[in-house]
């Protein structure tokens, strides 16, 4: 038994769950974990299965093009290897905000900064606040920080990038928000 | 993962509503100093204070910063001075105070509160020492705090310490004229004084309680007012039983706030978690009031009519969202109304709709009491005594806290402004009706009996 990766993208709209898991079924796939979400007019897809021995991984990749592709839907279908997944070392959660006028490199800006002090992204959404507002765009990236990575000098280098980019950057311990809101 | 709601709204609260946590006061029991040699009893002080709390300011700021929650302000709070130290004379009491002083400097606190006596029943010598030491040593020392039980449910008021502070008032006004009587905002007279208060000038560590221990003081006027504004403004029909909801919830808010930061800074110092205190505890700053939120419920002013209903809701309101919140509650958990360090409630008061009379009304409702409440400078010991005693008896008849921080500013009238800087703010001196009319009962002295309300086993 092998697993694999299938991903579908496309436009939203009824049915596109069911046909992946019907196809999955049919083809004897277990779906071990499924997540997606919605992006503007459009649809992502992630969905993990086991497949049987008896099925070809392209086997498998062709039956689902033929159905999804007549819906417009892309997909691609991996088999997941389990050498060379990456180990996350231990990390605290924090999240980060950004909040300022948008502007091309944002995202990339601070990511590239993260992706240097070893900070995986966990979430990041964009929050488009205040309608016609350019300058309340705010970002939210929750982040695992390594347990060992020196914070202070992470946090200074933050929010000098924070300075550079135009940008009011926060930058709080995940326990906050959760206190705050939840029970 | 987060909503974005969650995020964006503890955002607000910390960006434009003023959340933060007001105080991390750290218990140090100093009964292990005790010595009769005032040179020995000063150095294991020193010592003590300082071994344990060198780390407070900057495991504050630590979490502050992990968190992005400001902590304002860092303290201390020591064993009552009369009993750690009762056998010294008055002298060596103020040397004790200079002591306090120095050691909160030297670990960079702000004020640090314990130089108390608890004199509901009667006095020790030790506490005759200390309330005699009172006025020099807060015009000796810049960061001690002072205050003085005189009444309890259990006892009932001790009626010749109530005069005693009347006339210990004056004299730290006195001490303190220069400064419009700064000395008096730091002294607090109390009925019901809990044991774990972290707000100053009340704060001590009582005799029952752990050593060391963290308790907070959460704050968050400015979080509620702009709660209420906002649902108002989502919904103008929303009645006072709804009204109070959105106080609830906001409370719970802002105490797990306290008790998360809290709970973080003891583990930090290895020391123990005490208490959250769930007050509304103001700061002159625009969007940092209580009296804001009377006006966010439709009052024109605080002290109008309708505000000791509108305060016993609010009150109610924040304890019973806070009570949820956290499971270790204490110290006044309940509204401030101090005068002069609420922008708006000092503002109300020099326009004449909060009167020393209303505000003692509003007291029975609240926590603390008649707080920084400033009065001309001629009033006299047994008018100030007479004051006290009131709100003495609101205390000991509803078994609850209540206080009485005075300030008679020397050289001002009724109308004039005191001054008294930084967080104790300025506020318009007050008239105290009736001059006079009190010192004949006052003089008779004695302790009036605990009440009926005492006898609950």
């Amino acid at each position: 038994m092998k697993k694999v990766i299938v991903s579908v993208i496309g436009h939203d709209r009824p049915g596109i769950i069911a046909v992946v898991s019907d196809e999955l079924f049919i083809s004897g796939c277990n779906i071990e974990d499924v997540s997606q979400t919605l992006l503007q007019t459009e649809f992502a897809g992630m969905f993990i299965a086991s497949i049987p021995d008896s099925i070809e991984t392209g086997e498998l990749i062709r039956r689902l093009d033929e159905r999804l592709g007549p819906m417009g839907l892309s997909s691609l279908v991996r088999e997941m290897d389990p050498a060379g997944v990456w180990e996350a070392p231990a990390t605290e959660p924090f999240v980060i905000t950004t909040l300022g006028p948008d502007r091309l490199g944002l995202v990339a800006g601070i990511t590239e900064l993260l992706a240097r002090f070893g900070v995986n992204i966990a979430s990041l959404k964009a929050v488009f606040r205040g309608g016609d507002n350019p300058r309340s765009n705010i970002m939210i990236y929750e982040v695992d920080i390594p347990s060992a990575l020196d914070q202070n000098q992470f946090r200074e280098a933050l929010y000098e990038r924070g300075r550079e980019l135009d940008l009011e950057i926060s930058l709080q311990h995940r326990d906050i928000f959760e206190a705050i809101h939840r029970i | 993962m987060l909503s974005d709601r969650e995020v964006i709204s503890t955002l607000e609260m910390l960006r434009h509503e003023h959340l933060d946590v007001r105080t991390v006061t750290l218990g140090i029991s100093l009964f292990d100093c005790a010595s009769d040699d005032i040179g020995r009893f000063t150095a294991n002080v020193r010592e003590k204070i300082c071994r344990i709390a060198s780390d407070l300011v900057g495991v504050c700021d630590q979490v502050a910063v992990r968190y992005g929650i400001p902590i304002v302000n860092k303290r201390i709070a020591v064993s009552p001075i009369a009993v750690a130290a009762c056998s010294m004379n008055t002298g060596r009491m103020v040397d004790a105070a200079v002591t306090l002083d120095n050691a909160a400097r030297e670990v960079g606190v702000d004020f640090i509160g314990g130089f108390t006596a608890l004199v509901e029943k009667g006095f020790t010598s030790g506490d005759r020492a200390l309330i005699e030491a009172i006025p020099e040593a807060l015009a000796s020392t810049e960061r001690v705090c002072s205050s003085v039980n005189v009444a309890s449910t259990r006892a009932g008021i001790n009626m010749d310490a109530v005069y005693l502070m009347g006339k210990t008032i004056k004299r730290a006004a006195e001490l303190t004229s220069d400064r419009d009587g700064v000395g008096c905002a730091k002294l607090c007279v109390f009925a019901n004084i809990p044991e774990d208060i972290p707000f100053m000038a009340g704060a001590y560590l009582g005799v029952g309680e752990p050593d060391p221990v963290v308790n907070v003081g959460v704050s968050g006027p400015g979080v509620v007012k702009m709660a209420l504004d906002r649902a108002r403004a989502a919904n103008p029909g929303l009645d006072l039983g709804e009204l109070s909801e959105i106080i609830k919830h906001t409370s719970f808010k802002v105490t797990r706030v306290g008790e998360l930061i809290g709970r973080e800074v003891a583990r930090l110092l290895g020391v123990t978690f005490g208490v959250v205190d769930l007050s509304l505890a103001p700061t002159p700053n625009v969007g940092d009031s209580v009296g804001e939120i009377f006006q966010s419920l439709g009052l024109s002013h605080i002290g109008v009519p309708g505000s000791t209903a509108a305060l016993a809701m609010i009150n109610d309101a924040v304890k019973k969202g806070g009570a949820f919140a956290s499971s270790y509650v204490g110290g006044l958990s309940g509204a401030f109304i101090p005068v002069s360090e609420d922008l708006n409630i000092a503002e109300s008061a020099r326009k004449g709709f909060l009167t020393i009379e209303k505000l003692e009304a509003m007291t029975s409702v609240c926590s603390v009491g008649l707080d920084m409440v400033a009065l001309a400078g001629d009033t006299s010991a047994e008018t100030l005594a007479a004051i006290i005693a009131d709100e003495m008896a609101i205390g000991v008849i509803n078994r609850k806290t209540t206080a009485a921080r005075l300030i008679p500013v020397p050289g001002k009238k009724a109308g004039e402004k005191a001054f008294f800087g930084g967080l104790l703010g300025e506020a318009s001196i007050i008239s105290a009706r009736g001059e006079n009319g009190s010192s004949n009962f006052i003089r008779l002295g004695g302790r009036i009996p605990a009440p009926v309300q005492s006898m609950t086993n």
